[in-house]
């Protein structure tokens, strides 16, 4: 006890035995992971004939250097003085450290190398020797994109998305509002209103695939009652007649991106509903007994007492509502991969068939297509990222 | 210290899980098909190579078939196994072009078998005038059609297109839609066209075509256009093509509500699953469009290919000269109802198709790969959007076909 009192400075001087110690550790480490482990060398250790065999303990023996390294490395910088005297200040920074990291290289250093990658030509291929297989061709990529009807269709199919998708805040609120009452079982009824927003993109692209085939779906069945009669055909077997034949929404290049969106809006509505909800449990009782004191009532109540204290919920459900309608891609994959003939296309759809899709291949051309549309994005967040800020300073 | 004895420990741990025999070398195969048939033949092939080369540890993988086609990619650059799928004709090309793939050019001129029964494919399997792969099985394309249904009518095989035109007109007088196909993944579409293209201009005009020396715009392929024209207008297709993939496209072939498909002999077995039988469907070659013009077909081929980062090489050699000789070719094509590459291999003489698509292969003039194996895979897509369009809105070909030659000129 004595001995902390006597020299109060002790606990901020800099513990060399530890950082040493810890760094020599980290250094032993990282020589090990780049220069020693690898398979031939396991295979080698542990006594296995085969390459094969010897990859799984590899991976351990990695993982547990990796860790042994990342121990090391907190050990040695928590052993500094310069640490222990602004510990406040750099521990926040410590923990955000491993994010930040992989933000950085699976985030940030991605968009840098994909936008590099719009100004080549490249399939996509390293040769035997690791060499990049590409070829430098400057804004040819963004020439060939104007004169692309399939780039001006996806992206109009974008706007299309962002503009109808958006139906999903107001339907939102009214099953909200609707749904905002002390009845028995009013959880239920919740919960299945909500349920849409559970089941994953997929499913609902799937389950809507089905009800709009126009040979078994749900649609062509009840258009049946109206159109269509049973008759036999040549060999004897029962087949359907229609008068009038069945939409067929998914084959049919002017109705496939609405039939889409009609199946999106479906868990989406769910969403910003539950968004809706929990606002409307935040509303003070009082300003609406106010209001209603007031004489105001029905749609004069609801706009200028009841939304305004809805703010935040609509905040959050147009943003989550344009986020969704910007990456639409997993509906579009189980719907119509984009069919007919490119006409249900949108700009995150299109680039994954370009580059990456059925081996198609054209990287350059691909990246081409992200830039473009990662300015779009860009545009919008920014956008909203400056109405934060300005709401924040009123806020103030 | 300790981490050497962690290593130890996790050691002894390790060789209780993966004990094996101490002197095998190791083959790590690659393959893409899960279909229970593909999947049975090619586990019988792998066991039967164990059983000649005990010394040898097969590692058999298998995947699904469209997967394959983006895995590869990363397959063949990082984690190579030694034998792997893939299609030969101009769809090898960017692999080999890389250099991913090995020169086994030595292995075709050196293995007595592959340098004299394979010679019909032998110019599919070569580019830069060397080759790159073994094909274990390939196919015929036609028109099946429902021989109860043309029997009813009086109708006969056609043999050239006036006559296919005349069977349309009397299938549609009877309520019978006469063309089935499914054009949601695109490719279908690509069968139809290719064989109106081979039918009206020839092999060497479609090759041409498909290797980027001639546009699509050219007046012979506006020719082949126009015959597809008649076909849509006189030999109309079922309305929902859009709609159905190539198995929902026989439901309506097999209630009897259309009468024929041009497809694949791979669709005969499910012909079969849905209830049609061997009287009830039969083939014929796709009829003759243009007089005189050779009569080419379709047959595309499936291959396996060594990575340029394989491991073993000599064992995945030793693996492409057994699935070549003419038993296992055989067996392996027996057992999918497709027919061997290597011309000295039995085939199934009880299936009339095998038999009547050997007929059709053997005396053709020139073998295409499919369009979209002939074509580069950017190309393929365009092309294939551009022909569903057409089935869908033929008066839309102009612009289809100076965007198509928009993409080649780009592509190519």
């Amino acid at each position: 006890m004595t001995t902390t009192i006597a020299n109060p400075n002790q606990r901020f001087e800099t513990s060399a035995n530890r950082v040493v110690g810890a760094g020599i550790v980290l250094a032993i480490c990282i020589f090990l992971l780049v220069f020693v482990v690898n398979t031939a060398m396991v295979q080698e250790m542990l006594g296995y004939t085969r390459q094969i065999t010897a990859r799984v303990p590899t991976f351990f023996i990695r993982m547990a250097l990796l860790l042994t390294a990342v121990a090391a490395g907190l050990f040695m910088i928590t052993g500094h003085s310069y640490y222990k005297r602004n510990k406040l200040a750099v521990t926040p920074w410590l923990f955000l450290a491993v994010g930040l990291a992989f933000f950085m290289v699976y985030v940030i250093v991605p968009i840098f190398q994909s936008i590099s990658y719009s100004f080549t030509k490249w399939n996509g291929l390293y040769d035997i020797n690791g060499v990049w297989t590409g070829k430098w061709v400057g804004l040819h990529n963004y020439r060939i994109l104007l004169d692309d009807p399939n780039f001006w269709t996806s992206l109009k199919n974008n706007l299309i998305w962002l503009v109808l998708y958006m139906l999903a805040v107001p339907i939102g609120l009214f099953i909200a509002l609707f749904l905002n009452q002390t009845v028995t079982g009013i959880r239920i009824y919740k919960s299945l209103f909500f349920f849409p927003f559970v089941i994953s993109q997929v499913v609902v692209g799937l389950i809507f695939a089905w009800a709009y085939n126009p040979e078994f779906g749900l649609l062509s069945e009840v258009w049946g009652w109206f159109f269509c009669e049973m008759r036999e055909n040549i060999v004897g077997n029962l087949t359907r007649v229609c008068s009038v034949d069945p939409p067929s929404i998914l084959g049919d290049s002017k109705k496939a991106t609405y039939g889409i969106i009609a199946a999106g809006l479906w868990p989406q509505i769910a969403y910003c509903m539950i968004l809706y909800l929990t606002g409307l449990n935040n509303v003070s009782a009082d300003q609406i007994e106010a209001g209603r004191l007031d004489g105001a009532k029905g749609w004069k109540l609801l706009w200028h007492v009841v939304l305004p204290q809805l703010k935040p919920a609509t905040f959050i459900a147009i943003v989550v509502t344009v986020i969704g309608a910007l990456r639409s891609f997993d509906m579009i994959a189980t719907m119509t991969q984009g069919g007919p003939f490119g006409s249900t296309n949108v700009l995150a759809f299109y680039m994954y068939e370009q580059a990456v899709g059925e081996g198609v291949g054209r990287y350059g051309y691909g990246s081409a297509i992200a830039t473009v549309l990662f300015l779009i994005m860009l545009v919008y967040i920014s956008y909203f990222l400056w109405r934060m800020y300005q709401d924040e300073k009123e806020g103030n | 210290m300790s981490l050497r004895f962690t290593k130890l420990a996790l050691g002894a741990a390790m060789a209780g899980l993966f004990s094996g025999s101490l002197l095998a070398s190791d083959l790590v195969i690659t393959f893409d098909d899960l279909n229970p048939d593909k999947k049975a033949a090619y586990e019988a092939a792998v066991e039967a190579f164990k059983a000649a080369n005990p010394d040898i540890n097969v590692v058999a993988n298998n995947g699904d078939r469209e997967a394959h086609k983006d895995t590869i990619r990363n397959a063949l650059q990082n984690d190579a196994p030694d034998v792997i799928t893939w299609y030969p004709g101009n769809r090898m090309g960017p692999f080999v072009d890389a250099g991913l793939f090995t020169d086994i050019s030595d292995l075709w001129a050196s293995d007595e078998n592959l340098s004299s029964n394979f010679n019909a494919i032998k110019p599919t399997m070569t580019r830069d005038g060397k080759q790159w792969g073994v094909p274990y099985s390939y196919y015929q394309w036609g028109v099946y059609y429902r021989a109860d249904i043309y029997e009813k009518l009086g109708l006969s095989e056609p043999k050239n297109w006036e006559e296919l035109l005349g069977n349309c007109d009397a299938l549609k007088g009877a309520g019978v839609t006469p063309f089935t196909i499914g054009t949601q993944y695109l490719w279908t579409a690509a069968g139809v066209f290719d064989y109106l293209n081979l039918r009206t201009n020839g092999y060497e005009v479609h090759n041409d075509l498909t290797a980027g020396k001639i546009k699509y715009t050219d007046d012979r392929i506006r020719a082949t256009f126009a015959k597809w024209e008649e076909m849509l207008d006189r030999c109309s297709f079922v309305s929902t093509h859009a709609t159905m993939d190539w198995q929902a496209a026989i439901s309506p072939f097999a209630k009897g509500d259309a009468a024929m498909y041009v497809m694949g002999n791979f669709s005969v077995g499910q012909y079969k699953d849905a209830g049609l039988t061997d009287e009830q469907i039969d083939f014929f070659q796709f009829p003759e469009i243009t007089a005189g013009v050779p009569r080419a077909e379709e047959a595309p081929a499936d291959a396996f290919f060594i990575p340029a980062n394989a491991k073993n090489v000599e064992n995945a050699k030793k693996f492409l000269s057994f699935i070549a000789t003419p038993q296992i070719q055989g067996d392996w094509n027996k057992a999918i109802g497709q027919l061997p590459p290597n011309a000295a291999a039995e085939i199934n003489a009880d299936d009339k198709f095998i038999v009547e698509g050997m007929a059709t292969l053997s005396t053709a003039a020139g073998l295409a790969q499919f369009y979209d194996r002939d074509a580069p895979a950017a190309m393929a897509k365009a092309g294939m959007e551009g022909f569903q369009k057409f089935m869908l809105d033929p008066s839309a070909l102009d612009e289809i076909l100076e965007g198509l030659d928009k993409v080649q000129a780009e592509v190519y």
